[in-house]
Parts: structure tokens; C-alpha cells; sequence
């Protein structure tokens, strides 16, 4: 028997890539096939950021156990920067980097009350740094233009002076939700991965196996803002509007949301959360009050009856095969 | 034994009002086996706490292999080779066990190689519940995965916070046999509320009483001691 006790990875890679190859495929099509329908594209091309987005929010709340409330904030951080040095002459494709840094660095900084606050406590505190981000907003208009907002943001160039415009356009954002997805895949299948999902279920006992706990929490939030910033920085020239409704806490709870719904800390039930509800914002625009409290009661629906979201209605749950396994072992006791 | 593992001088810990630990004195050497008995409340999980740093002395020193801990959080306490196990067990209750080993192993400073896990895991009998999450195991499969996860880590020093806590009778006599040739693996320091475990295992008895160091010496010096028997083991509570 000796020697039967496997310490290698998790599954084999083949399980992950078939599903992020059939993923790739399907995201690269869309746009294409939908080439005629520019409104249609559009509703896609936006369900791509979302994708992008809730992997970001995956890593932290569902693999590092970090609920961040000021997701959408760090992404407006940077949305404003790439367009603020866009409109000073900076290429898109220059700015992109500095704002997907800005908000990896914003992101690592106004983490740190986690290292303090656990659980439901550090969620209310980010709860407040998204309000105070979303004054800042209104507040710096030198930068923001306030409530007013920036609107006809230009459109990145290519090389030849040629606008991203229409499919190409469609065809980038699906390919950063693409690369989004393997980066979380290759992120969790790491010791990186293993680091922040020992945080996630039990910080203290993480810290005594000797995992840096202060320093892999930090490195969490940089990297899962640098997902906020990427898509912040791909939506500013894509809708062509940015205010600081566009990146406010119902933009955070809707993130949140997603992932919670499609299943948090699984890699596909958060891009199910965010290809089922990023476009019923676009279905439900006429109903303008309503959609406010369909989403609500989904995050009602969510903790109260599906914990686990949609992945794990169709796989039987760790915590329900768990306390199965249990009864039966005191069963077995009892006999 | 000359080799001096664990030295720990005049802690003080204090909580509000309360003084939890009044000046204790330790020296550990490495391959003995030291037991801390003592009543509850009497400071011995505050002093493991303290050793293992995940408590602040007020005042006091500790050195591991002649460094100094001052100042060193759990995680480099743990790197440096020392570990703990807690009172309650604790494990990653969704996580299998394999994946609760591999965490083990992601930041250990020597870690054991897969060969030597798989032995480790055959030697604790859990091999066989590689795949189970650790949370559906029985309270001693969970001790055992426990023991696992630090073993692989390749420690020193391990400190066991009341390893038989909550074991039945037989549980309790397969654990004292499991701790007994673990001494051979690793030094340990034992955590007891009673004398039964601690006459067997160990090669030095501290006895804490209301955060002093009561007496310390060998089993039979401490069966013996008439302050102890007095004091401590003539009570219903040993």
C-alpha cells in the first residue's frame, strides 16, 4: 500500500482545458455570428467584460473567501485613467496597462482592511470604500467631469490609424474573457490557487501551515483588480460613456451577483452567472425599476436558497457529500 | 541531550486583568519528549499560543534552535520548523485530504518527498481516505490527518494541544501508540489536561498551576511530588 498516497496536482489538465478550448471557440464565433445584428453583438460584447470581471471577483470572493463590495470602483479607477490619458494622446493600447496597473495598485491598497476584518465585516467596510470611491468620482471632476460623466470616448486605433470599431472590437473582448478564464484556471491550479483557498476556509490554520497569509491576501487583490481594471479600461470606449453610475455599488453587487449565482469558486458557474445576467440588464431596459428589483431579488434567492449557485445544484455539493459520508460513518460506528 | 530545541525564558502574558502566564520558564531538548499538565485555565493552551506566535508575550523571550522568535509571526514560526496542532481539531473540512496534505506541503521549508508522504500517510492508516473530504472523517481520522499535514511539513518540534480530547477509551489507547512512535519522528511537547497520556509519553512533566510553573521533573517525580498531589492531581480534576 505504501506509495499509493498521490501528492502531484489536482485533476489532469485535459479536464480543464476541454471546456476552456469549447469556451475559446464559442466566445471567438459570437461576434461573428452576430456580425448582423450590431445590437445583439453589442449585448455580447458586453456579456465578455462581464466575464472578465466576475473572474476577477471569482478569485477573490470565491477562491480567496474576500467579498470586495468596491469591485466595480477599482474598475472605474481604471476606465477614468485610460480615458483621462487617452484624451491626452496616449494610445489605447499604452493607457490599457497603466490602468489595469492603477487599479491593481488602488485594489492591493484599499484591500488591506481584510487583513483585519473577516468575513461579513470586511464586506460592509467595502461597501464603504465603494461609496467614498463613487464621490470621488463626482468630486474630481477635473478628471471625471463629475455626474455630468465623459461621453464620445474615442475608440482605440490599430496600427494604420484604423478604428476598433464593430466586430474586431467584439472579437477583443472576447478574447481578454478568454484569456481571463485561463488565467483564473492556471491561477488556481497553481500553489497560488492552494494558498488562497487554504485562506478561504480557514485563514489562522493557513498562517500556522506556513503560508504567508498577509502577503498572499494582498497579491489576491492585486490580481483580481488588475481583472476589475482590464474590463474597466475595455468598457469606457465600448459603451463610448463613462459616469460614476457606470462603476457604482449596484455595478459591484451585479459582479458579486453573477458569480454567487453561477457558483462561486468553481471556474464555469461564474461565467454561466455572467452569461445568463449581464443580459437581462439589456432585456429588462424598458422596465427600468423593475430590473433594480429583479436583481435584488435574485441576491435575496441566492443566499437564502442556492449558497452554493448553479454549479453546485448540478454537482452534489463537497458540504452534502460530506455530511452524508459523516452519517454514514456514525451509522457504522452505531452498528 | 545537550542540544537545546526550545528555550523559553520568564513569559509573561497578561489579558486585561488577568495574568495568564506568570513568568514560565521552559528548556526543551531535542528528541525529549516534555508534557504540560495543569488544570483548566491554568495557561497551558496560552502558553503554546504564545510559543507558537500567535500570542504576543507582554514580556519574556523564546528561542528555537538558539534563534530568537521575537517578533516572528505563525506562518515564519512554522517555516522555521515549529508546529501546533489546536485543542479543537482542525482541518480544511471541504477540502479532501490529499488536497489538506498538498497545503501542508505548498510552503514548507523542507518538505517531505511524495514517497515519504505516501509512507507517513500508510503509518497514520489514512491512506486509504486520500479522496474523502477531511470534514466527513470521524474525530480520530481527523486527528490523524492533523498529525499528516504537520508531519509532511517535516517539523522539529510539534506542540499538541490535548491530542485525545474528545477520543473514546479505545481511540485514546490507539493515539497514545501513534504518539509514542511518533516521538521517534519528530520532538514533541504534549498538552494535557490529565496524567494518563502525559505518564506515558513523556520524558519531562511541567506542571502549570494559575499560570506559574508548579513543579517539573519526570513522571514519577511528579506522581510523587506532595505540593503536585496536594495542589493538583488530589483533586477530582486530574
Amino acid at each position: 500500500m505504501t506509495g499509493s498516497f498521490k501528492t502531484g496536482g489536482s485533476a489532469s489538465w485535459a479536464t480543464a482545458l476541454g471546456p476552456l478550448a469549447a469556451f475559446a471557440v464559442i466566445a471567438v464565433a459570437l461576434p461573428f455570428a452576430f456580425a448582423g445584428n450590431r445590437y445583439l453583438a453589442f449585448v455580447i460584447g458586453v456579456t465578455m467584460i462581464h466575464v472578465t470581471w466576475t473572474s476577477g471577483m471569482n478569485l477573490l470572493y470565491g477562491y480567496t473567501g474576500l467579498m470586495p463590495l468596491m469591485f466595480a470602483g477599482i474598475a472605474g479607477i481604471s476606465a477614468y485613467t485610460v480615458v483621462d490619458l487617452t484624451a491626452a494622446g496616449w494610445s489605447f493600447w499604452a493607457a490599457l496597462p497603466v490602468g489595469a496597473f492603477a487599479a491593481s495598485v488602488a485594489g492591493a491598497i484599499l484591500g488591506l482592511p481584510s487583513l483585519r476584518l473577516k468575513g461579513f465585516y470586511f464586506t460592509l467596510c467595502s461597501l464603504v470604500i465603494q461609496t467614498v470611491i463613487t464621490l470621488g468620482f463626482v468630486y474630481f471632476a477635473g478628471l471625471t467631469n463629475g455626474d455630468t460623466g465623459i461621453s464620445q470616448i474615442a475608440l482605440p486605433t490599430l496600427p494604420g490609424g484604423v478604428s476598433l470599431v464593430g466586430t474586431p472590437y467584439d472579437l477583443v473582448l472576447s478574447i481578454a474573457a478568454v484569456a481571463s478564464v485561463a488565467i483564473l484556471i492556471a491561477i488556481v491550479r497553481s500553489s497560488l490557487g492552494r494558498r488562497l483557498i487554504a485562506i478561504r476556509e480557514d485563514d489562522e490554520l493557513a498562517g500556522m501551515l506556513g503560508i504567508n497569509v498577509t502577503g498572499y491576501k494582498v497579491a489576491a487583490f492585486f490580481i483580481g483588480s488588475m481583472f476589475a481594471g482590464i474590463g474597466g479600461a475595455l468598457y469606457a470606449p465600448y459603451i463610448g460613456f463613462i459616469s460614476p453610475r457606470s462603476f457604482d455599488v449596484l455595478i459591484s453587487m451585479n459582479i458579486w451577483l453573477m458569480v454567487a449565482f453561477g457558483g462561486r469558486g468553481t471556474i464555469w458557474g461564474p461565467v454561466v452567472g455572467a452569461a445568463l445576467l449581464a443580459p437581462l440588464a439589456f432585456l429588462l431596459q424598458d422596465y427600468y425599476m423593475v430590473k433594480d428589483i429583479v436583481y435584488g431579488l435574485l441576491i435575496i434567492a441566492v443566499i437564502a436558497l442556492m449558497p452554493g449557485g448553479i454549479a453546485s445544484g448540478l454537482t452534489v455539493s463537497r458540504k452534502v457529500s460530506a455530511s452524508v459520508a459523516r452519517l454514514n460513518a456514525e451509522q457504522r460506528k452505531l452498528k | 541531550m545537550t542540544d537545546v530545541l526550545l528555550k523559553a525564558d520568564a513569559i509573561f502574558r497578561r489579558f486585561g486583568g488577568v495574568v495568564a502566564l506568570k513568568g514560565v520558564d521552559l528548556v526543551q531538548y531535542r528528541g525529549e519528549t516534555v508534557g504540560m499538565i495543569g488544570p483548566n485555565g491554568s495557561g497551558k493552551t496560552t502558553f503554546v499560543n504564545v510559543i507558537s506566535g500567535h500570542l504576543r508575550p507582554n514580556s519574556g523571550t523564546v528561542a528555537f534552535e538558539g534563534r530568537s522568535f521575537a517578533g516572528r509571526k505563525p506562518f515564519q514560526i512554522a517555516q522555521a520548523g515549529l508546529t501546533r496542532t489546536y485543542q479543537a481539531v482542525r482541518v480544511f473540512g471541504e477540502l479532501t485530504v490529499r488536497e489538506n496534505v498538498a497545503t501542508a506541503l505548498v510552503d514548507a521549508t523542507d518538505p517531505a518527498t511524495p514517497d515519504q508522504v505516501a509512507e507517513l500517510a500508510d503509518w497514520l492508516r489514512i491512506g486509504h481516505r486520500q479522496e474523502s473530504p477531511a470534514g466527513s472523517l470521524t474525530l480520530m481520522e481527523q486527528r490523524q490527518v492533523e498529525l499528516l499535514m504537520r508531519l509532511v511539513q517535516r517539523p522539529r518540534l510539534m506542540m499538541l494541544d490535548e491530542p485525545v480530547g474528545g477520543l473514546s477509551s479505545a481511540e485514546v489507547r490507539t493515539m497514545i501508540a501513534l504518539l509514542a512512535e511518533l516521538k521517534t519522528r519528530c520532538t514533541i511537547f504534549v498538552i494535557e489536561h490529565t496524567m494518563k497520556v502525559i505518564r506515558e509519553l513523556a520524558d519531562k512533566v511541567v506542571v502549570l498551576m494559575a499560570g506559574e510553573k508548579l513543579a517539573e521533573g519526570s513522571p514519577a517525580e511528579i506522581l510523587a511530588d506532595q505540593r503536585v498531589i496536594d495542589r493538583y492531581l488530589g483533586s477530582a480534576d486530574a
